[in-house]
C-alpha cells in the first residue's frame, strides 16, 4: 500500500487517456487514513456503547436462589435444549416474541402473558435469546405455565385450527408421522389424541422426535418466578437505579 | 452504574474528538473553502451545468426541456 | 480546433475510459443483483401469501413461513441490495475520483464467490440452518466468506480514493467512504459478537439490533444518499443547492445513526439506559434527515418537470422523498408513546420496506437506469416498459405501506386492550395482509419487467447488436 505508484492497476504514462496525474500520493494517503479513522471512530463508539458495555453489564448477572430453594434461571433439560434448536430452525421467532414488556407499557401483563415483566436475568443462561420483534401470534415467554398440556401443544402444532379456531399459524404436519394401527400391538410413543373429526382413519398420528423436543421446550418456558431483591443488580428496566 | 455512565460518556467524548479532528482536517484542507466550486465537480465541458444527461429512450434529445442557467441560486 | 474542443474530447474520453474500466465488475454485480431480486421476490410473495392463507405450501419444512421469510430478507439484503449497491459504489467512486476502477479481476472474483455464498446461505436457511438472529440468519461460515469479500471491496475503494485525480472530495464520496469502512467493521464485529462467545443473554439482542439497524443506517443509507447526491444534480444539470448542508448532513448521520438501533427493544428486558440511548439518537436523526430533505428539495425546485423525461430522476427522487418519510417515521416511532402501540406489529414491517424498498431499492433502480447504458453502450429497449416498471413498483410500494401501516396500527391498539381476544386481532388484520399480497403482486410485475429490460440489454451487448440505437447523450453518433 505504501507505494501505490507501482501497483499493476495504477495509471501509467502510456495509458490511453494519459491524463491521469497523481496527487502527491503520500499526502493524499495520509489524508485518507485520517478521514478513515474519523469515519470509523463514529461506529466504533456505538459498538462500545451499545454492545460492549451492555454485554459487560448483563454478564455480571448470576443465577439466584429462590425462596423455594431452587436456582433461577434453571438449566433446561437436554431435550428442551434440542427443542430450542427446532424453535430456531423453524423460525418461530418471526411471529412470536419472548419478552413481557414493562408494567403499564402495552397490554402484556393484563393479557396474562406473565405475572411480572421480563428482566435481563431471565435470559442469562441463553446463548441465543429469541426476544422477537413480532406478535402475529401471542408472546410465548410463559407459554409453559399458561398452557401446560403436552397433548394441547401436539394438536396445536399438527393443526392450529383444531385448538384455536381462526388461527393463522401454519400447520406443522411435517413434524408428525402417521403409523398404521393394523398389526401394532402397542401404542407408539408420542401418539397424539386426535379428535374424531380430525383423525387419520386407520392410523395413529405420532409426534416425531423434533416435535417432542419442541413441545418440551415450550413447556419449559415459564419465567414468572418472583426474584429476590438485588438479583437484577441495576439491570431491571423498571427500576430507576442509582 | 457510575462506571457505566463514565464509559459511555467517555467513549462518546473520545470518538467525538476523533470525528471533530477529521472534520477539522476537512476544513483546514479547504474542503469547504470553494463550496460552490466543489458542488460542480460533477460537471465538465462535455456535460455542462444546464444540460440533462438522462432521458427515456423514446424521448428524442431535441424534445427535452430547454437547458437553463443554474436556477434560482441567488 | 480551439482548446475547448480538445477539453471537450478529453473529458468525454476520460469518462469513457473510466466507464470501460467499470464495465465487467459493475455489470456483473448488477446482473447478479437482478437475479437475487427475482429470487427474493418469489420468496416474498410466498411469505406474504402464507400470512393470510396458512394452508398454502404448508407441508414441507423448507417452505414454512419461519424459513421463507428470513430467506427473503437475506437474498434481498445480501444478494440484491448489497451486490447492486457495490456496483453503484464502485462506479460512483471511479467517476468522482476520475480514476479507473482498480482490482478489476479481484472484484469479479468477489462477485462470483459472493453469489455462491448468498446461495449457500439461502439454501442453509431453507434447510433449517438459520440462526434466527434477525438480519444475521446466514450460518457463521457463510458470514465469514462474505466478511472476507467485503474487505476486498473496501480495498478497491481505498485505492480509488487514494489515487483520485480530483482535489475536491464531493459529498457522495464522503458517504461512500463511510459506508465502505463502516460496513465491514459492522458485519465482522456483529457476527463475531453474536455467533462467537462474545455476547449471550439480552446483550446478544442489543448487539443484534445495533447490527440490524445499522445495515440500513450505515451501509444502504450512505450508498443511497451518495447516489441521490450524484444523480439528481447530474441528471437535471444543476449543482446541489447547498453544499454546506450536505456535509453537515453527513457528519450528523455518522454521529447519530449508529446509536439508534436499540429503539427496537423499547419496553423489553434490557437496561433502561440502553433503550434511552436509542431513543435519543433517533431524535437526533432529525438533523441529518432535514438537511438532506431541504437540500434535495431545493435542488429540484423549478426542475420537477424533468421527472417526465428521465427514468433515473423519477426513481431517485421517489427514493429521496421516501428517505425523508422513512426517517421521520422512524424517529417518531422511537418515542415510547408511539412505540408502545407499533412495536410487535405489521406497522414495523411497513416501515422496514419504506426504508429498504421505497428508498434504497428505488434509488438502486434509478442508478442502474443511468449506469448500465453507459457501461454496455446500449440504450434501454422500451420507454413504455420503463414507465410500467416505475408505476407498478411505485404504486405497489404505496399500497404496501398504507395497508400495513394502518393494519399494524389497528393491531397495536387492539393488542393494548386485554378485553379483545387475541384471535379477534388476528382476524382483523387479514384484509390488510391481503392488501399486502396484492401490492406484492404489483411490485413483482415491475421486477420481472425490469429483469426483462436488463436481460435484453445484456443480450444485445453480448451478441453485439443494437449499437445503432445509441443516442448522442450516451456517446452515440450525432
Amino acid at each position: 500500500m505504501s507505494d501505490t505508484r507501482s501497483h499493476p492497476d495504477g495509471p501509467r504514462p502510456d495509458d490511453d487517456d494519459g491524463r491521469q496525474v497523481w496527487l502527491t500520493p503520500p499526502e493524499s494517503m495520509q489524508h485518507s487514513l485520517f478521514i478513515a479513522a474519523g469515519v470509523l471512530a463514529t461506529v466504533i463508539a456505538s459498538y462500545v456503547g451499545l454492545v460492549a458495555i451492555p454485554n459487560w453489564q448483563v454478564n455480571r448477572l448470576e443465577p439466584v436462589m429462590l425462596d423455594n430453594g431452587e436456582t433461577y434461571p434453571a438449566e433446561r433439560s437436554e431435550l428442551a435444549q434440542k427443542g430450542k434448536d427446532v424453535y430456531i430452525d423453524l423460525g418461530c421467532v418471526y411471529c412470536h416474541s419472548q419478552q413481557v414488556r414493562q408494567n403499564d407499557f402495552g397490554g402484556d401483563l393484563s393479557r396474562g402473558w406473565g405475572m411480572r415483566s421480563s428482566v435481563p436475568l431471565d435470559y442469562t443462561r441463553e446463548e441465543t435469546p429469541v426476544l422477537g420483534t413480532m406478535r402475529t401470534g401471542p408472546d410465548l415467554r410463559n407459554i409453559g405455565g399458561r398452557q401446560p398440556s403436552r397433548q394441547w401443544h401436539y394438536l396445536h402444532l399438527y393443526n392450529p385450527r383444531i385448538t384455536s379456531p381462526g388461527s393463522t399459524m401454519p400447520p406443522f404436519r411435517f413434524l408428525f408421522d402417521t403409523v398404521p394401527i393394523e398389526g401394532r400391538t402397542n401404542v407408539p410413543v408420542g401418539r397424539v389424541d386426535m379428535p374424531e373429526e380430525h383423525s387419520v382413519p386407520g392410523h395413529y398420528v405420532v409426534a416425531t422426535d423434533r416435535a417432542r423436543a419442541l413441545v418440551e421446550y415450550l413447556l419449559s418456558l415459564d419465567h414468572d418466578q418472583t426474584l429476590p431483591e438485588n438479583a437484577n443488580r441495576g439491570t431491571d428496566p423498571e427500576q430507576v437505579d442509582r | 452504574m457510575t462506571l457505566i455512565y463514565g464509559l459511555i460518556w467517555g467513549s462518546w467524548v473520545v470518538f467525538g474528538i476523533a470525528t471533530v479532528w477529521a472534520f477539522a482536517w476537512a476544513v483546514r484542507s479547504g474542503q469547504f473553502r470553494q463550496v460552490s466550486k466543489g458542488s460542480k465537480v460533477l460537471f465538465d465541458e462535455d456535460e455542462p451545468v444546464g444540460e440533462m444527461t438522462d432521458a427515456f429512450p423514446d424521448v428524442p434529445d431535441d424534445q427535452l426541456p430547454d437547458p437553463d442557467n443554474e436556477g434560482n441560486d441567488g | 480546433m480551439g482548446d475547448s474542443e480538445t477539453d471537450l474530447e478529453r473529458d468525454a474520453q476520460s469518462r469513457k475510459a473510466i466507464d470501460a474500466s467499470a464495465r465487467l465488475p459493475v455489470v456483473f454485480m448488477m446482473a447478479s443483483g437482478v437475479f437475487w431480486l427475482l429470487f427474493g421476490t418469489v420468496l416474498a410473495f410466498i411469505a406474504s401469501f402464507k400470512l393470510h392463507s396458512p394452508w398454502f405450501l404448508a407441508d414441507q419444512a423448507w417452505l414454512t413461513f419461519g424459513r421463507v421469510r428470513p430467506a427473503h430478507l437475506n437474498t434481498m439484503i445480501y444478494g440484491w441490495a448489497s451486490m447492486t449497491g457495490i456496483g453503484v459504489l464502485l462506479w460512483l467512486q471511479a467517476r468522482l475520483s476520475r480514476v479507473r476502477v482498480p482490482l478489476r479481476k479481484s472484484l469479479i472474483a468477489v462477485g462470483v464467490v459472493w453469489n455462491f455464498a448468498v446461495l449457500a446461505g439461502t439454501v442453509a436457511i431453507l434447510a433449517g440452518g438459520s440462526t434466527s438472529v434477525e438480519w444475521l440468519e446466514f450460518p457463521p461460515w457463510v458470514a465469514a466468506i462474505l466478511g472476507a469479500l467485503f474487505v476486498v471491496v473496501m480495498a478497491a475503494s481505498v485505492l480509488t480514493f487514494v489515487r483520485r485525480n480530483v482535489e475536491h472530495v464531493y459529498v457522495s464520496q464522503w458517504y461512500l467512504f463511510g459506508a465502505v469502512f463502516w460496513f465491514p467493521f459492522l458485519y465482522i464485529a456483529g457476527n463475531l459478537v453474536i455467533h462467537g462467545t462474545g455476547a449471550s443473554g439480552v446483550a446478544e439482542a442489543t448487539a443484534n439490533w445495533w447490527y440490524a439497524h445499522n445495515v440500513l443506517g450505515i451501509w444502504f443509507t450512505p450508498i443511497g444518499l451518495a447516489a441521490a447526491y450524484y444523480f439528481i444534480p447530474k441528471v437535471i444539470g444543476r449543482p446541489i443547492h447547498s453544499y454546506y448542508l450536505s456535509l453537515l448532513g453527513f457528519w450528523t448521520l455518522a454521529l447519530f445513526y449508529n446509536w439508534a438501533g436499540t429503539h427496537h427493544l423499547i419496553g423489553g428486558p434490557i437496561p433502561l439506559w440502553v433503550q434511552t440511548v436509542g431513543i435519543v439518537a433517533s431524535m437526533m436523526m432529525f438533523i441529518p434527515v432535514i438537511t438532506v430533505a431541504i437540500n434535495h428539495h431545493m435542488t429540484m425546485v423549478g426542475h420537477f418537470d424533468k421527472l417526465e423525461y428521465s427514468p433515473t430522476l423519477r426513481f431517485i427522487v421517489f427514493g429521496a422523498m421516501s428517505y425523508t418519510l422513512v426517517s421521520v417515521q422512524g424517529s417518531l416511532t422511537a418515542l415510547r408513546v408511539v412505540n408502545e402501540t407499533t412495536h410487535f406489529t405489521h406497522y414495523t414491517i411497513a416501515h422496514a420496506h419504506l426504508g429498504m424498498y421505497a428508498f434504497v431499492t428505488m434509488v438502486l433502480f434509478g442508478s442502474m437506469y443511468y449506469i448500465l447504458p453507459r457501461l454496455t453502450g446500449r440504450e434501454w429497449s422500451s420507454g413504455p416498459l420503463i414507465r410500467a416498471h416505475f408505476w407498478t413498483t411505485g404504486l405497489g410500494m404505496v399500497l404496501y405501506w398504507v395497508g400495513l401501516t394502518i393494519g399494524g396500527w389497528i393491531q397495536g391498539q387492539m393488542l393494548k386492550n386485554p378485553d379483545i381476544a387475541f384471535i379477534e386481532i388476528v382476524q382483523t388484520t387479514l384484509p390488510y395482509l391481503w392488501s399486502r399480497s396484492f401490492a406484492a403482486a404489483l411490485m413483482s410485475v415491475g421486477h420481472f419487467i425490469f429483469a426483462y429490460l436488463v436481460g435484453r440489454m445484456l443480450y444485445e451487448w453480448a451478441t453485439d447488436r443494437g449499437k445503432d440505437r445509441l443516442p448522442p447523450m450516451l456517446g452515440g453518433d450525432q
